[in-house]
C-alpha cells in the first residue's frame, strides 16, 4: 500500500512539469506581447522605451527555457505575476477566490453520494417495477440537460416563484450555495445513479446472495453490507473521472448564479484575456485534479483488495 | 440477472433490442438529415430581420414565435441543428477516429510510440475537460471551430485508451497468434484482425460521447466562447434569450428543448447500441 | 429494505433542512434596525474601465461619484448648467484665473477638513497620473490659501469647471491616498470599506458627512454582468435597486411592487470608422461611398422604437437637440435604395451572386467592434448587421469586453460602436477633444480634419455659450458630412427599485446615483 502511494507520487514529478511547462508555453503562445497586452490593459500610451525596460524587466528577452525556469522559481514562491485587470497579485486572488469553488464542489458532490446511492439501490431491487421505472427515466432526464438550462429553471422556479434560495450569491454560506450545487449534483447523480444500479444489479445476481437467499438469510443484511461496499467503489471510481468535468462545469454554473469563485474569475478573465489570471487557473485546476486522482486512486485500491492483487492500469 | 434463461428468451430479448436500436437510429438519422438540410427546409430566412414581427407569441405563421428581431424562431432552431448536431458529430467522429488509430498503433507496436503518445495523452487527461477547453477557447478567440477543436484535443486520449487496452489484449490472444503464424504483415494483421474486433466498445463509447459533447459546445456557446452571433446555434440562441426567460419564454425554451431532445435521443441510442454490442444479450 | 427506507428518510431530512434555511430570508432591507441596502450595476466593471472607484484610474471616477464615494467642486444640472457643491462659489477672474472657494463644512469622511490646500493636492496627483484629465484641464499652477483655491491655466480654458465635474473630478484626501485595497476617501455621503474588481463594492455611511444626514447604514453595489441575472434578483428582493436592466425585462417591474425613475440623456449610441492607412479594410473605410451607406443603412428608429422599446431617441448629431448645441444638424436617415444606388455607382456591385458587394477584387466586409455591458450595443450590432447586409455590406461583429485593447490595434477593426455621455458636462467640447481631434486620446480611428482642428481651437477660446453652441454645430456638421462618425440613438436612462425605495434618481449626466437622500421606507 505504501509502497504503491509511493510510487504513484514519483508518476506525479513528469506530469506536473508537463503541466507547468504546457500552461507556461500557452499563454506566451496567446497571440500579442504580455507587456503590450499590459500596457493596453492599464489604458494610456507608452513609448518604445517604456515597453523595452518593461520586457527587460520581465526577462522576456530571453531564451523560452530560461524564462520558464525563472517562471516556475517565481511559482515555487507563489509569485505567478499581477492581473492586467485589477492589477492584484494573481496567486493571491487565486488563493482567495478557491475556498468558494471547493465550498461549490464538495456541497455537490455530498448531495450526488446522498441521492445517487440509495436511489440506485431502490431502484435496482425493485427492478422493472414502478419506482424503477421511474427513478430511471428522472435519472435520463437529468443526464441529458445542460447545466445552463438547468440553472436558469432552478433560478426562476426556486429563487423567483418560491423565493427559496438567493439568485445570486451574497456570500459564501450554505443557503447561497443551494442552487448552483443542486444544478451540478443533478447531471452527476443522474450519472451515478444508473452506475450504482447496474453495480448492485450485479452483485445481486452472484452466488453468494443468491445463496444466502436460498438460506433464508434477510435480504437486507446481506445486501446493506456487501452491496453497499461494491456501490462505494464504483461511486469513487466515477467521481475519480468526472472531477474534472465538475471542476470545468463550475465555470458556467458559477458565472450563472454570480458565485465569485475560480470559475466566475476564468471566464471573466478569458472574455478580458486577462493571461495570468488564466494560465493561474489552467494549471493550478490541473494540479488539483491530478492530486484529487492520485488520492483516489490510491484510495480506491484500499477498499477493493481485488484490484490490489490485478494491478489494472489507470 | 443471472437467471437460468433460455434461448428463446434471450432470442426475444434481443429482437426487442433490436428493434429499438432501429427506432432510435432512425430519430437520430432524421434529426442528421435535418441539421443537413437545414437551409432548404426552413420556412423562413432564420437571419432575416423585420422589427415590426418583433417578440411574437408562438403562432400558426409562427410556430416557436419571433425574436426580438423577429426573426422566425422555428427557423433559427432548425438551422441551429446545423451548428449543434452537425458540429458535434464531426467532432466525435474526428477524435474517434484519431483516437482510435493511434491506440490501436501504441497497443500494436509498443515501446517508444506507445511511451511518447502515453504521455501525451496524460498530459492532455491531466488537465480537467472543460478547463482546458476554456483555455484552448481563450488561446484561439471564440469561434464554433475553436470550441470544436478545444473539446477535440481534451476528448482524443480517451478513445486511444479504450484502443490501446482492447488491442493489448486481443495481441496476446490466440488468433492473432495463428494468423501471425500464417504470414500476415502488420498492416493485414491490424486492418483484417485488430480493428474489426475493436470496433465495438469503440462505438458504445463514441455513441455515449455525443450527448455529452453537444452539451459541452452548447455550454462554451452559451459562455460567448463557441458560436458569434448572429449564428444560429442552441447554446448561443438560449444565452441571448435569458433575460426574456420571464417575458417571452419561447425563446430560451424552444433551443432549450431542442438540446435536451436531441441529447435524450443520441443518449438513448448510445444505450441501445451498448445494450445490442453487450455479449450477455447476444442470443447466438 | 427498512434501512433503505431510513435512508431515504434521512435524505429527505436533509432535503427538508436545506430548503428550511433558504426560507424567506431574501430581504436585505428588513435586517435588524440598519438599513441595508443592495444596488445591482451592469456596468460597473473593468470592461468599462471602472475596475475600482479611485477617481484617479481611468473612468474608475465614475463610480465613486456615481455610489457617492467622491464629490466634485460643482455638481452638474439636468440642464446642463453647474451649481455649486464642494465649492461655495467660483470666479474667472480672467481668460486664465480661477478663484474657487470651498465651502466651510466641507469635510473628508475620516472627519478631515477639506481645505484648498487638500484639494490642491488631490488635484496635483490628478493631472501627474491621469493623462485624459491633464489633457482637459491644462492646468499650469494652483494657490491654495485658506478655503480659496487658485487655479491658473496654461491656455483659455472655458470649461474647466465642467471638466472639475467629471468623475475625476471627485476630492479625495491625499493624505490617505490611493490604498491598496482601493478604499480612497473622498467627502461623499458613503464610505467606501472594500472594492473587489468585477464583482461588488461595499459601503458604510458617513457619519461625518457635511450635507445632512445620511439615511442609509450600509450599501452594496454589486456588479452583475448578465441582465436576467439583474432582472430576477430584483424580483426576488435580493437587490434594492437596478441600473442596467435589459428592456425585454422591463414588463416585469411595471407594477406596484416596483418604481422607475427615466430621464433622457445624452448618453449616444455611436460610431467611428477607421481611417488608419495600415488597416486591410482601409480601402473600404477610405471609400466616401462606403461610408456614406453606413449611415443610411443604420435603421435608427427600429433600433429605438422596438429594440430599446421606446426608451430612447434617435439622433442626429453628437448631442439632443435639447441642447442649443444639438440643434440644426443636417444628416442622413436610413434610405436602404438610396444607399444600395450609391454603393452602386461608386463601383461596389455584387459580381458572385452572394448578396454581398465587390469592387476590384476587395469584398465589401466591415468589422464592428462593440462590446456587452452596455446592452443596447449588440442589439444595435446585430439590426445593423441584418440592414447592411440587405445593401450589400457584410457586417462582421466582434462583441467583446476587451473592446478597449482591440480598439487601439489600428489594423483589427473598421467601425468601433460605443455608448458614451456626450454633453454629461453640460458642454460639447469634451467629446471632440475626447474623440475627434489629432490630439484626442480616443480617437481610434484616427479621423483628421483641418477644419475641424479650426474649429476645435475656436472652440476652447470662446467663453460665450451662443458662440460654443455655433462652433459645436459646425463642427458636427463637419464630422457627419463625410460620414466619418454616425450617431444613433439616444438613451432615455431608467433605474428600477423595489416600491419602498425614495431618493433614487436617474440624472442626464449620469452621474450621483445614491446620496444623501437615498432611503428605505
Amino acid at each position: 500500500m505504501k509502497h504503491y502511494a509511493v510510487r504513484r507520487l514519483l508518476q506525479l514529478i513528469p506530469i506536473l512539469f508537463a503541466i507547468t511547462f504546457l500552461s507556461y508555453g500557452m499563454m506566451r503562445l496567446a497571440g500579442s506581447d504580455v507587456v503590450e497586452q499590459k500596457m493596453e490593459n492599464t489604458g494610456g500610451t507608452v513609448s518604445q522605451e517604456m515597453i523595452d525596460a518593461a520586457r527587460e524587466e520581465l526577462g522576456l528577452d530571453k531564451p523560452f527555457i530560461v524564462q520558464y525556469v525563472t517562471w516556475l522559481g517565481k511559482l515555487a514562491q507563489g509569485d505567478m505575476g499581477v492581473s492586467y485587470v485589477s492589477g492584484k497579485p494573481v496567486f493571491s486572488t487565486f488563493v482567495s477566490k478557491l475556498p468558494a469553488t471547493l465550498l461549490l464542489a464538495v456541497v455537490s458532490i455530498l448531495l450526488t453520494v446522498i441521492v445517487s446511492i440509495p436511489l440506485g439501490i431502490w431502484s435496482a431491487v425493485n427492478q422493472n417495477k414502478a419506482a424503477d421505472y421511474v427513478i430511471r427515466t428522472a435519472s435520463f432526464i437529468g443526464n441529458s440537460l445542460p447545466n445552463f438550462f438547468v440553472s436558469l429553471l432552478l433560478m426562476y422556479f426556486f429563487a423567483i416563484r418560491l423565493n427559496w434560495f438567493p439568485v445570486i450569491s451574497r456570500d459564501v454560506s450554505l443557503q447561497s450555495v443551494a442552487l448552483p450545487s443542486v444544478t451540478l449534483a443533478i447531471a452527476m447523480s443522474a450519472k451515478y445513479l444508473r452506475q450504482v444500479r447496474a453495480t448492485v444489479l450485479d452483485e445481486l445476481s452472484k452466488d453468494y446472495v443468491l445463496g444466502a437467499k436460498a438460506r433464508g438469510v434477510k435480504f437486507s443484511t446481506t445486501m446493506m453490507k456487501s452491496v453497499m461496499k461494491a456501490s462505494l467503489v464504483t461511486i469513487i471510481t466515477l467521481l475519480t473521472l468526472s472531477i474534472g468535468s465538475l471542476l470545468g462545469g463550475t465555470a458556467i454554473v458559477e458565472s450563472i448564479f454570480m458565485w465569485d469563485g475560480v470559475g466566475k474569475m476564468a471566464v471573466d478573465a478569458i472574455n478580458m484575456r486577462d493571461y495570468p489570471i488564466i494560465q493561474a487557473y489552467v494549471m493550478w485546476m490541473a494540479v488539483i485534479y491530478v492530486l484529487v486522482n492520485l488520492v483516489t486512486d490510491v484510495s480506491y485500491r484500499y477498499l477493493d483488495p481485488r484490484i490490489r492483487l490485478g494491478g489494472t492500469e489507470q | 440477472m443471472n437467471r437460468p434463461v433460455t434461448v428463446r428468451v434471450q432470442k426475444v430479448k434481443k429482437n426487442r433490442i433490436r428493434t429499438r436500436l432501429f427506432f432510435f437510429l432512425f430519430l437520430a438519422v432524421i434529426l442528421v438529415l435535418v441539421s443537413f438540410f437545414a437551409d432548404q427546409i426552413v420556412p423562413y430566412d432564420p437571419y432575416a430581420q423585420d422589427l415590426g414581427l418583433s417578440r411574437q407569441p408562438p403562432s400558426p405563421a409562427h410556430f416557436m414565435g419571433t425574436d426580438q428581431y423577429g426573426r422566425d424562431v422555428f427557423s433559427r432552431v432548425v438551422v441551429g441543428a446545423k451548428a449543434s448536431v452537425f458540429s458535434t458529430l464531426v467532432l466525435v467522429c474526428v477524435t474517434s477516429v484519431f483516437g482510435t488509430v493511434t491506440g490501436t498503433l501504441c497497443g500494436y507496436f509498443g515501446r517508444e510510440i506507445d511511451s511518447v503518445v502515453m504521455r501525451i495523452s496524460d498530459v492532455c487527461l491531466a488537465f480537467p475537460g472543460l478547463v482546458f477547453a476554456l483555455a484552448i477557447a481563450a488561446l484561439l478567440g471564440g469561434g464554433m471551430s475553436n470550441a470544436v477543436i478545444a473539446l477535440a484535443v481534451i476528448s482524443w486520449p480517451k478513445y486511444a485508451r479504450v484502443a490501446r487496452g482492447q488491442t493489448l489484449a486481443l495481441k496476446n490472444s490466440d488468433f492473432v497468434a495463428a494468423a501471425k503464424l500464417a504470414g500476415d504483415n502488420s498492416a493485414q494483421m491490424i486492418l483484417r484482425h485488430i480493428l474489426p474486433n475493436i470496433l465495438g466498445p469503440i462505438l458504445v463509447t463514441a455513441m455515449l460521447d455525443i450527448g455529452t459533447m453537444m452539451m459541452e459546445l452548447a455550454g462554451l456557446s452559451f459562455l460567448g466562447l463557441g458560436a458569434q452571433p448572429p449564428v444560429a446555434e442552441w447554446g448561443n440562441m438560449m444565452s441571448g434569450g435569458r433575460s426574456m426567460l420571464q417575458t417571452y419564454p419561447w425563446l430560451v425554451l424552444s433551443p432549450g428543448v431542442a438540446i435536451f431532445l436531441t441529447v435524450v435521443t443520441f443518449n438513448l441510442l448510445g444505450d441501445t447500441v451498448r445494450d445490442y454490442m453487450d455479449p450477455k444479450n447476444s442470443g447466438s | 429494505m427498512k434501512k433503505i427506507l431510513a435512508v431515504l428518510l434521512v435524505l429527505c431530512i436533509a432535503a427538508g433542512i436545506l430548503s428550511g434555511c433558504g426560507g424567506g430570508a431574501n430581504t436585505p432591507a428588513a435586517s435588524g434596525k440598519k438599513k441595508i441596502f443592495v444596488f445591482g450595476d451592469t456596468t460597473f466593471n473593468a470592461e468599462n474601465e471602472e475596475p475600482d472607484i479611485n477617481p484617479h484610474n481611468a473612468y474608475s471616477g465614475w463610480p465613486c461619484i456615481r455610489y457617492g464615494v467622491g464629490e466634485t467642486l460643482m455638481k452638474i444640472a439636468d440642464d446642463g448648467t453647474l451649481k455649486p457643491w464642494l465649492a461655495k462659489s467660483v470666479t474667472n477672474v480672467n481668460e486664465t484665473t480661477w478663484e474657487i472657494v470651498i465651502k466651510d463644512a466641507v469635510r473628508f469622511s475620516n472627519g478631515k477638513k477639506c481645505d484648498a490646500a487638500a484639494v490642491k493636492a488631490c488635484l496635483e496627483h490628478l493631472v501627474k497620473v491621469h493623462e485624459r484629465a491633464a489633457g482637459n484641464l491644462k492646468i499650469a499652477s494652483m494657490k491654495a490659501d485658506g478655503q480659496k483655491l487658485t487655479i491658473v491655466t496654461s491656455e483659455p480654458n472655458p470649461i474647466l469647471m465642467n471638466y472639475l465635474s467629471e468623475g475625476y473630478g471627485c476630492i479625495i484626501d491625499m493624505e490617505t491616498g490611493i490604498p491598496k485595497n482601493g478604499c480612497v476617501v473622498g467627502t461623499g455621503p458613503f464610505v467606501a470599506t472594500e472594492v473587489v474588481t468585477d464583482n461588488h463594492v461595499k459601503l458604510v455611511k458617513n457619519t461625518n458627512y457635511w450635507d445632512g444626514n445620511v439615511k442609509i447604514d450600509e450599501v452594496t453595489v454589486r456588479t452583475i454582468s448578465n441582465g436576467d441575472t439583474l432582472a430576477m434578483a430584483l424580483q426576488s428582493g435580493e437587490i434594492n435597486g437596478a441600473y442596467g436592466m435589459a428592456y425585454a425585462s422591463y414588463p416585469l417591474f411595471e407594477n406596484n411592487k416596483f418604481k422607475f425613475s427615466s430621464i433622457q440623456t445624452s448618453r449616444c449610441f455611436w460610431g467611428m470608422m477607421n481611417f488608419h492607412k495600415e488597416n486591410p479594410g482601409y480601402r473600404i473605410m477610405s471609400d466616401p461611398a462606403v461610408r456614406k451607406a453606413i449611415a443610411m443603412g443604420i435603421n435608427k428608429k427600429g433600433f429605438v422604437d422596438v429594440l430599446l422599446k421606446g426608451y430612447g431617441y434617435t439622433a442626429a448629431g453628437a448631442f439632443p437637440d435639447s441642447f442649443a448645441f444639438g440643434k440644426g444638424i443636417n444628416t442622413v436617415s436610413y434610405d436602404p435604395g438610396q444607399a444600395k444606388k450609391i454603393l452602386q455607382e461608386a463601383g461596389w456591385v455584387d459580381t458572385d451572386g452572394d448578396g454581398i458587394r465587390e469592387k476590384d477584387g476587395t469584398r465589401l466586409a466591415i468589422r464592428w467592434l462593440t462590446y456587452p455591458s452596455r446592452q443596447e450595443l449588440p442589439l444595435l450590432a446585430e439590426s445593423a448587421q441584418a440592414t447592411l447586409k440587405d445593401i450589400g455590406i457584410e457586417v462582421q461583429i466582434n462583441n467583446t469586453k476587451n473592446h478597449n485593447s482591440i480598439r487601439k490595434d489600428p489594423q483589427a477593426w473598421d467601425v468601433w460602436v460605443s455608448a458614451n455621455v456626450n454633453a454629461g458636462l453640460g458642454d460639447p467640447q469634451n467629446f471632440f477633444d475626447t474623440y475627434c481631434l489629432d490630439s484626442s486620446i480616443k480617437n481610434s480611428g484616427g479621423h483628421h480634419s483641418d477644419n475641424l482642428e479650426k474649429l476645435a481651437v475656436q472652440l476652447r477660446g470662446a467663453f460665450d455659450p451662443g458662440e460654443r453652441a455655433k462652433i459645436a454645430v459646425k463642427m458636427q456638421q463637419e464630422l457627419l458630412d463625410d460620414n466619418s462618425y454616425f450617431f444613433c440613438s439616444f438613451l432615455r436612462m431608467s433605474m428600477i427599485m423595489q416600491a419602498n425605495v425614495t431618493g433614487l434618481t436617474a440624472h442626464t449626466c449620469d452621474f450621483y446615483e445614491l446620496t444623501a437622500d437615498l432611503d428605505i421606507k
